[in-house]
């Protein structure tokens, strides 16, 4: 919860000023009373019509003031807890930019989203609206003490009592509650826990016919959670109509009182019931929010958890900035995911020349998608070095490395905004030609003046309205636009039929000349006309060579010729 | 958001947050359909909603007596006469108010969470009999999110407004009566308030609702921004876009912010407004009061008394029933999701007159059998092949040929689209589908663990099974050896669902838990991701142990493990491109003894 506070004395002034007007309102309300009171036992009491149209309209006057006050206090606040929640995003938002890809591993995409979305929105909620209430709360009670003490001071001592009393109570109610809200919490979480667990394990759970047994743990701690629920919410049942009891007998007690000492002052009796009923509202607003003040204490803290996240990867200090002519070198490189107990990669050595082609071959979880997320530095080795040009990978700029480096990637990933923004991405100051040059080696020309808008058809988020292959299209067109040193392509002709992706090769080997190229797949066809393959499986070099060296040295990559061969490549 | 100053404290029954005044309005499709439902739904748990009536009905009357009393006690208090006897009153009025406010509370949270426990396992019970296609068709998120917290908010947003209505609804009669009574001519007075305040919400609301559904827009901009960023963010980063990412996130950020800000202010004027029109009211009555006592028409200090605490409760509640009505209706909405769930279609039922598989021989026959998952794009097409009791059946080919989708049918997680396989003589959908299943034992490809001990783990689905069972499973599986040396051994718990084993050591227990149900036919889908050797020589082992003697299914891509398989089936593209016995397949010379060949010349 410390975060909270940090944000606010950013904008302290503002928050002061509506912790003014809140003030200020507050003092609105409580004189109210004071006034009507004045009606009864002055006014009322003189038989003086024009005293009392007086009373009337300076009752008036505060209401008006008080409502200006509220709109003022209404309009800070929401400007401050706007624009923390504002500052919040952008935080995150900023921090997460700057974050290693095992960063995101651990914190997991989805949950980063529903940070920067709900969490924030629960934290802006407390802030616009809790803490009013808990802020307002004891400024009514001490105005209603000031007030009684100089209006009738006989009755402060009756004042003071009942406060005293349902401030002990609600401390109680926080100290019993708070642990109870917080036990909620912890059972929400196991019931995601069971339930995602059977979400995707339902497979073996229908294999198994352990369906009951999956019902009967997920009633457990359904039960258990609204044993939980129950738990908190009587704590709230015992507390709430308790504090009411003690602020109505106050009013008993009041009213006894000036019966036995007959002030005669009735208007300040009735200002004195007043005061205790808004005491009354004040207060318990405070213990009816407890719930939403645990809900925003854990959101904060998760949160905080985006924000104090620190990259893994070390960026150099003086950071080397070769000209990037696509030599690279990998010396027995290993690697292993964060968590993983096993190297996704072992000890992989090779050398591959400016302009080469390379074609990586591989089943699922060979390696192949690790390897060149290592070249763009994604992740970095846990042993071993991968040199470009001549310098250490990890010497190098990233966004020096990167800029020289297009990338099409296994999932044909397009973002929001027209065709042509998409293609910019490869290189931003990129002219139409240049567009249309990329676009057309990579087989996407046509459909793309097919669409009515042409180059500025708009995508829908994803890319939704495109069919797989031509996002795949999309996809390597934008990184040709890029015009890079060092191009890579991940499996993205998997979505293609045989003629398209030829065509699209054919265009890419015609250029292939000034890059380097390293062409991953599956498919035993698309990487044969390669300079030279890399076979992997399992994380290690099986074989490296032509289609022709491999064909007669490489066990693995035979069986992946022979369990391909006829079909032409089907996926 | 929304701040109470008088009138009826809100009841927060069940701990939910009443979102504020600031709400988009999502409208049900069919309200008066998903009532009647929920109310079915609500069969077997009414007990105690007679109760609930009851308490809410004795709230509002303590709620509409109490300023009567109270005006009474002043009255008594300028008289000087019998203050103790109304004095009396009012603390029993206070003592029963807090006895039926305590009742009231105490039982709705036990009630209301019953209600809730109740639906989500009604949600449940209907989850875990949906076919599989429901849950390789949802993502899991969404489908957690309605079986967790969509119940929750829905029923106890539904079961306090209800109530809430209820208070609202007796109070705002009771107080109108009691005005009526206490002096006519002030509640016409009084009326004329409560027009305005309508007039008032009126307006605003409508001004604000556009606003919040502009700001509902922002934030779909901004989460779809979000979504597609983070998701993507390999591909941000490869093209260096973060600055143009956050540039762009930022304008969408600011735009809610201001959006939101623009709501937020529109929406504070409602109550100040109204409190001035409150006050108004309030001090025209308190005035008007006044002369009319001075006047003589009024002769009680009492009368006024209580009128004026009437006055200050009357019109909250108007604004009130309109605000909840709103999260009622959205709550509703919420409802028909969930119901969306419960209209599934389960796995198709037994037939009547569906045959009790006992011991089955486990002669299988596939009949022509065609399948695709979705319409229009076959997987498997005319499959016909016959699997003796017995014998062990290898499968092999290609990723995407077809492998998975053909223990998919026998295991009938998906039926068959054409033709039909048959398990000793009838047809799989002849049998009883919990038969069925326990006379297959799986060892799927995914390795799917729970957060439980490795005992419970291994007896999964046989929660019967005693520890030396447990222990002679492990040991036949060769899990037995990493298992001792666990901390806490069998009784280990997997709190990471058993990502803290190396993938070697979970197959072994999936192995082990196969061993454990002992069925009569056996499938394996051998796992893609390679162990280390040792691991693998381990689980072959385990493999050719647990096979001897039933009739096995083995999914292979290693074809060294499946030589002496009496039948090997190879698939392609969806159909049988070579089937026989390991010899007859080498003679044949085509594509699968082309296949042996690379890896034995290798191996050695």
């Amino acid at each position: 919860m410390k975060l909270i506070p940090k944000y606010i004395r950013r904008h302290l002034g503002i928050f002061l000023l509506s912790m003014f007007f809140l003030t200020m309102e507050a003092v609105a309300d409580l004189l109210q009373p004071a006034f009507m009171s004045e009606i009864v036992d002055t006014g009322m009491q003189n038989a003086s019509i024009s005293q009392i149209l007086f009373y009337g309209k300076a009752m008036l006057g505060i209401a008006v003031a008080g409502a200006v006050c509220a709109v003022a206090r209404n309009h800070f606040a929401s400007r401050v807890s706007q624009t923390i929640g504002r500052e919040l995003r952008r935080d995150m938002y900023h921090n997460v930019q700057r974050l290693s890809m095992e960063n995101i591993d651990r914190l997991r995409p989805a949950s980063i989203m529903t940070r920067i979305t709900n969490d924030v929105a629960q934290v802006q909620e407390f802030i616009n609206g809790i803490m009013r209430i808990m802020v307002k709360a004891p400024i009514i009670c001490i105005g209603a003490v000031i007030l009684i003490l100089i209006q009738t001071p006989e009755q402060s001592p009756v004042m003071a009592a009942v406060i005293f009393v349902v401030f002990l109570l609600i401390l109680a109610n926080m100290r019993i509650g708070y642990p109870r809200f917080g036990a909620v919490q912890k059972q929400v979480d196991r019931l995601n826990g069971v339930s995602g667990e059977f979400l995707s394990a339902v497979r073996v759970v229908k294999a198994f016919q352990a369906e009951e047994e999956e019902a009967r743990k997920f009633e457990a701690v359904s039960l258990k959670l609204a044993h939980a629920n129950m738990a908190a919410l009587r704590t709230m049942a015992v507390f709430s109509p308790l504090i009411n009891l003690v602020v109505n007998f106050g009013i008993v007690f009041l009213l006894w009182i000036s019966g036995n000492a007959k002030s005669g002052e009735i208007g300040r009796l009735m200002a004195s019931i007043n005061y205790m009923t808004q005491v009354l509202f004040a207060v318990t607003m405070i213990s009816n929010t407890m719930h939403t003040a645990v809900r925003a204490a854990a959101s904060s803290d998760r949160i905080r958890e985006v924000l104090d996240e620190k990259p893994t990867q070390h960026m150099p200090k003086e950071p080397l900035r070769p000209n990037i002519q696509g030599n690279i070198r990998l010396e027995h490189v290993s690697f292993a995911y964060a968590g993983a107990g096993r190297e996704a990669l072992h000890e992989i050595s090779m050398h591959i020349h400016a302009g080469e082609t390379i074609g990586i071959i591989g089943s699922t979880g060979s390696g192949k998608t690790t390897l060149v997320n290592l070249i763009l530095r994604f992740y970095d080795s846990s042993a071993g070095k991968i040199w470009l040009d001549g310098c250490d990978i990890t010497q190098i700029d990233p966004g020096l490395l990167r800029a020289a480096v297009g990338v099409v990637p296994q999932k044909a990933l397009l973002f929001s905004g027209t065709i042509r923004e998409n293609l910019l991405w490869g290189r931003a100051n990129a002219d139409g030609e240049e567009l249309q040059a990329a676009a057309e080696i990579a087989c996407a020309d046509g459909f793309i003046r097919q669409s009515a808008q042409g180059y500025d058809t708009l995508l829908g988020q994803g890319g939704v309205n495109l069919s797989g292959g031509q996002k795949q299209r999309l996809c390597i067109a934008r990184a040709l636009v890029r015009k890079p040193r060092i191009l890579i392509l991940d499996d993205c002709t998997s979505a293609l039929d045989a003629r398209t992706e030829a065509d699209v090769l054919r265009g890419l080997s015609r250029i292939a000349d000034t890059m380097t190229v390293l062409l991953v797949s599956q498919r035993i066809s698309t990487v044969m006309q390669a300079d030279r393959i890399l076979c992997l499986d399992d994380g290690r070099v099986k074989g490296c060579g032509t289609h022709g060296e491999l064909m007669e040295s490489c066990k693995t990559y035979q069986e992946i010729y022979h369990s391909q061969i006829g079909g032409g490549g089907y996926d | 958001m929304t701040e109470k100053r008088s009138g009826v404290p809100p009841a927060n029954f069940n701990g939910i947050a009443r979102p504020g005044r600031g709400m988009a309005v999502v409208k049900p499709e069919n309200m008066k359909g998903t009532l009647r439902r929920l109310w079915q739904l609500t069969k077997g748990q009414r007990k105690g909603f007679g109760w609930i009536l009851l308490l809410s009905a004795l709230a509002s009357c303590a709620a509409v007596l109490s300023p009567y009393v109270t005006g009474s006690a002043v009255s008594a208090v300028s008289d000087g006469s019998g203050t103790v006897w109304v004095l009396a009153c009012l603390a029993g009025l206070y003592i029963s108010d807090w006895l039926v406010r305590f009742l009231q509370s105490f039982c709705m949270a036990a009630i209301g969470q019953r209600v809730i426990h109740h639906m989500r396992k009604t949600l449940f019970q209907r989850m875990k009999t949906l076919p599989l296609a429901f849950f390789d068709g949802h993502r899991h998120g969404e489908v957690m999110s309605r079986l967790t917290n969509d119940v929750d908010t829905v029923s106890s947003t539904i079961s306090s407004s209800l109530t809430l209505f209820l208070t609202y609804g007796f109070t705002v009669l009771g107080i109108f009566g009691m005005m009526l009574c206490l002096s006519p001519f002030l509640t016409l007075v009084s009326l004329s308030g409560i027009v305005l305040v309508m007039l008032l919400t009126k307006i605003i609301t409508k001004r604000t609702g556009k606003l919040f559904s502009k700001q509902q827009k922002s934030l779909g901009a901004l989460n779809g921004q979000v979504e597609e960023s983070i998701s993507g963010l390999l591909l941000v980063k490869a093209f260096c876009r973060e600055e143009e990412m956050e540039r762009a996130f930022e304008e969408k950020n600011e735009a809610l912010c201001r959006v939101s800000i623009k709501a937020l202010i529109c929406s504070g004027y409602l109550m100040p407004l109204m409190n001035v029109i409150n006050n108004l009211l309030y001090v025209a009555i308190s005035v008007l009061c006044g002369v009319l006592f001075v006047e003589g028409t009024i002769s009680s200090i009492g009368l006024i008394t209580s009128f004026l605490l009437y006055v200050r409760q009357f019109t909250r509640p108007f604004v009130e029933i309109a605000n909840i009505y709103n999260h009622f209706q959205t709550a509703v909405a919420g409802a028909e999701r969930i119901f969306e769930i419960l209209d599934e279609q389960p796995e198709p039922a037994d037939r009547e007159d569906a045959i009790s598989l006992r011991f089955p021989r486990g002669e299988i026959e596939l009949r022509h059998v065609e399948f695709g998952y979705t319409p229009g794009r076959p997987v498997l097409k005319d499959i016909s092949i016959k699997i003796p009791a017995g014998t062990k059946t290898a499968v092999v080919g290609a990723t995407g040929s077809g492998k998975t989708t053909m223990i998919n049918l026998l295991t009938r997680f998906y039926d068959v689209s054409g033709g039909s396989i048959l398990l000793d003589g009838h047809d799989l959908r002849d049998y009883r589908l919990a038969d069925l299943r326990k006379a297959f034992g799986t060892v799927l490809q995914d390795t799917a663990l729970f957060a439980v001990s490795v005992r419970d783990n291994i007896a999964y689905g046989h929660p019967e099974a005693g520890r030396e069972q447990v222990k002679q499973a492990a040991e036949a599986a060769g899990a037995a050896g990493f298992i001792e040396r666990l901390p806490d051994g069998y009784d280990t718990i997997l709190e990471q669902g058993g990502m803290e084993l190396s993938q070697g050591e979970r197959q072994l227990l999936t192995i082990a838990r196969a061993v454990l149900a002992n069925a009569p036919i056996l499938i394996l889908d051998e796992a893609t991701s390679s162990v280390d050797t040792v691991t693998e020589q381990n689980i072959r082992r385990a493999l050719l142990q647990i096979c001897a003697g039933r009739t096995s299914v083995i999914i292979a891509h290693r074809l060294s493990t499946i030589r002496d398989s009496d039948l090997i089936l190879l698939l392609e593209d969806g159909r049988i491109a070579e089937q026989g016995s390991h010899e007859e397949l080498m003679e044949m010379d085509g594509l699968y003894a082309r296949m042996y060949r690379t890896q034995v010349d290798f191996e050695g």
